[in-house]
């Protein structure tokens, strides 16, 4: 039962970092990634051959193949993801306009998809990285503990991670991206090359993705294609979507509450027609979710407004010494 | 043609082989199920524009809103149908005859049906959008809304219309696909929907000619390209084309450079 919370817990956490990564990438700036979980998977498999050593199985074939420490591999996943979103960013963002980019960044992720999937000696292929080492070595815990050092690690980076979108939410630098996404032709207007900005989130954005990937590795010890599906990008959207896009509480709500807890709940879902299984179950209640929030609550369950970003210093100083005049 | 991205697409696609090949399974002649499996998903596109994508347009909403509904759709097409069916792949088993060789190349009785079958949709199609007055009201809603309503046109029964005969198209091309893969799962259009995007992009978008010609490369050049590398990365050219084609051409090869649809 025990395990069954901090399992909970686990999912929940890293599934919050990532759509927390998301929310800095969408909900700040307007930026469709409908590949973010291509992020994730780079993360992953990154931390993945950084830390297992080299291959001892026959037929078993990947890259590097090196034995650092879990935080190095966690970090260095974190590092190459971001490096992939910059390309990614400098190739794509700057051209395209909001609804090709989504079909671009989708396009993306199914090629890099198909070839991690069919090209065997890069990733081992269609089996996928298995044996990865736990975070705790060779210490010899059970399950449960193990478990709860995982949640412990996870449930700290995403504070730091909620922290810092809180940070660049209140910034002018979040300011500025907002602006950007309301308007991009003001925003230039008022002399802000409006890239840049939008390339710094991204890319931060990416490294959370990265790193969301590699504590799931390390919590699963395995990782395979199958693991990431292209859909999983849009589940990942429809719970920014539905907890509220540009706020990072409905970032870490919708991923708690849309994907772990729907998965949790439709397991329970009576079954009907033949060999219905739980994921179509959660599939279709977050796509039917999904359209009534889009349809009668866009701002999603927890807007943005409902973050008092004008509550720092400055900004309390300002509306002292101009009472009415205050920020919107 | 009324100017956005429908993501659920790809599922309407597989929606309509489902019931063709459900209706076929029963003995129904195999071309009266293609048609009902084409008045099936034409009447499931309605029901979404009605349900779904009118509210959003009434209330004016960003291109992006409506893609991500879509996606919402797509959700609960590919599971609904998942639910019905089950998510093992099916055969569809429809035997035709036998394999026909013409010079150096074999076209199967399958081959054949699809190519017709394409070939005289496109001509009604194109009957219809030049010489019907529905094919006039349909362009000029997809040009101008607000200026085809101040000419008395009904645009939102022509925009259910399209959905309808759209998802007519969408089913038959369904079943043709998979007349040509042989199998059908509830992912086989959501895939296919990025090789239908290249298509549209190469020819520009809102030009169906062009997406005629379009499809043609697009199909040409991923199953060439099957014969030079790995056949596994096949899907892989045909995203690849799509990445390329709108980073460096989104007005589509054939029309020229900053004209608009």
């Amino acid at each position: 039962m025990l395990f069954f919370f901090t399992d909970l817990l686990v999912l929940g956490c890293i599934t919050s970092i990532m759509v927390v990564g998301l929310n800095l990438q969408y909900g700040y700036t307007g930026l469709l990634n409908f590949a973010f979980y291509m992020y994730v998977a780079i993360g992953a498999y990154i931390a993945g051959v950084t830390t297992m050593g080299p291959t001892t199985l026959p037929g078993v074939t990947y890259i590097l193949g090196w034995s650092l420490p879990w935080y190095v591999g966690l970090l260095l996943g974190g590092v190459v993801a971001a490096i992939a979103g910059a390309i990614v960013f400098a190739f794509t963002v700057r051209r395209l306009r909001s609804d090709y980019l989504a079909i671009v960044t989708v396009a993306a992720a199914f090629i890099v998809y198909n070839v991690i999937n069919s090209f065997v000696p890069l990733f081992d292929g269609a089996t996928g990285l298995f044996n990865v080492p736990l975070i705790t070595g060779n210490a010899n815990l059970s399950t449960e503990q193990e478990s709860l050092v995982v949640l412990l690690v996870s449930a700290v980076i995403l504070v730091l991670f909620v922290w810092i979108s809180m940070r660049i939410f209140r910034s002018p630098f979040g300011r500025l991206l907002r602006a950007i996404r309301e308007d991009e032709a003001v925003t230039s207007a008022f002399g802000h090359a409006s890239w840049r900005p939008q390339l710094w989130v991204f890319v931060i954005g990416c490294f959370m993705a990265g790193i969301a990937g590699g504590l799931f590795i390390f919590y699963i010890t395995a990782w395979s294609p199958s693991a990431f599906l292209p859909l999983e990008s849009f589940f990942l959207l429809a719970a920014l979507i539905i907890g509220g896009s540009g706020n990072y509480w409905g970032a870490v709500f919708g991923a708690f509450v849309v994907i772990e807890g729907l998965a949790e709940l439709s397991r329970y879902a009576p079954t009907f027609g033949n060999e219905a299984d739980a994921g179509a179950i959660r599939a279709i209640i977050i796509g039917v979710a999904l359209i009534l929030v889009l349809r009668y609550r866009p701002e999603g369950i927890f807007p943005e407004r409902w973050l008092k970003w004008y509550r720092t210093t400055a900004s309390a100083a300002r509306k002292r010494v101009l009472p009415g005049r205050e920020p919107s | 043609m009324t100017n956005f991205i429908n993501f659920a697409y790809g599922d309407f696609m597989t929606f309509g082989a489902y019931i063709a090949w459900t209706t076929a399974d029963r003995g129904v002649p195999f071309f009266v199920a293609v048609i009902i499996g084409g008045i099936a998903t034409g009447l499931l596109g309605v029901v979404a524009n009605i349900v779904i994508f009118r509210p959003f347009m009434r209330r004016g909403v960003r291109p992006v809103t409506l893609l991500i509904a879509g996606v919402g759709l797509s959700f609960i097409v590919q599971n609904g149908i998942t639910i019905i069916w089950g998510s093992e792949p099916v055969r569809f088993n429809v035997t035709l005859g036998n394999a026909i060789h013409l010079g150096p190349l074999v076209f199967t009785p399958g081959d054949l049906v699809t190519i017709g079958a394409a070939v005289v949709l496109l001509v009604l199609l194109h009957a219809m959008l030049t010489y019907t007055k529905f094919g006039k009201s349909l362009r000029a809603t997809s040009n101008n809304v607000d200026l085809a309503k101040a000419c008395g046109i009904d645009s939102d029964r022509v925009i259910s219309l399209t959905w309808f005969i759209a998802g007519i198209l969408t089913a038959v091309a369904g079943v043709g696909l998979v007349l040509q893969e042989s199998t059908l799962d509830p992912t086989t259009g959501f895939t296919e929907l990025f090789v239908i995007f290249g298509a549209v992009i190469l020819g520009g978008i809102g030009r169906p000619y062009g997406a005629m010609l379009g499809a043609l490369v697009v199909g040409i050049l991923t199953e060439v390209s099957g014969s030079y590398v790995d056949s596994a990365y096949k899907t892989s050219i045909a995203f690849g084309v799509v990445i390329v084609l709108l980073l460096f051409r989104p007005q589509g090869l054939f029309s020229a450079a900053g004209k608009t649809n």
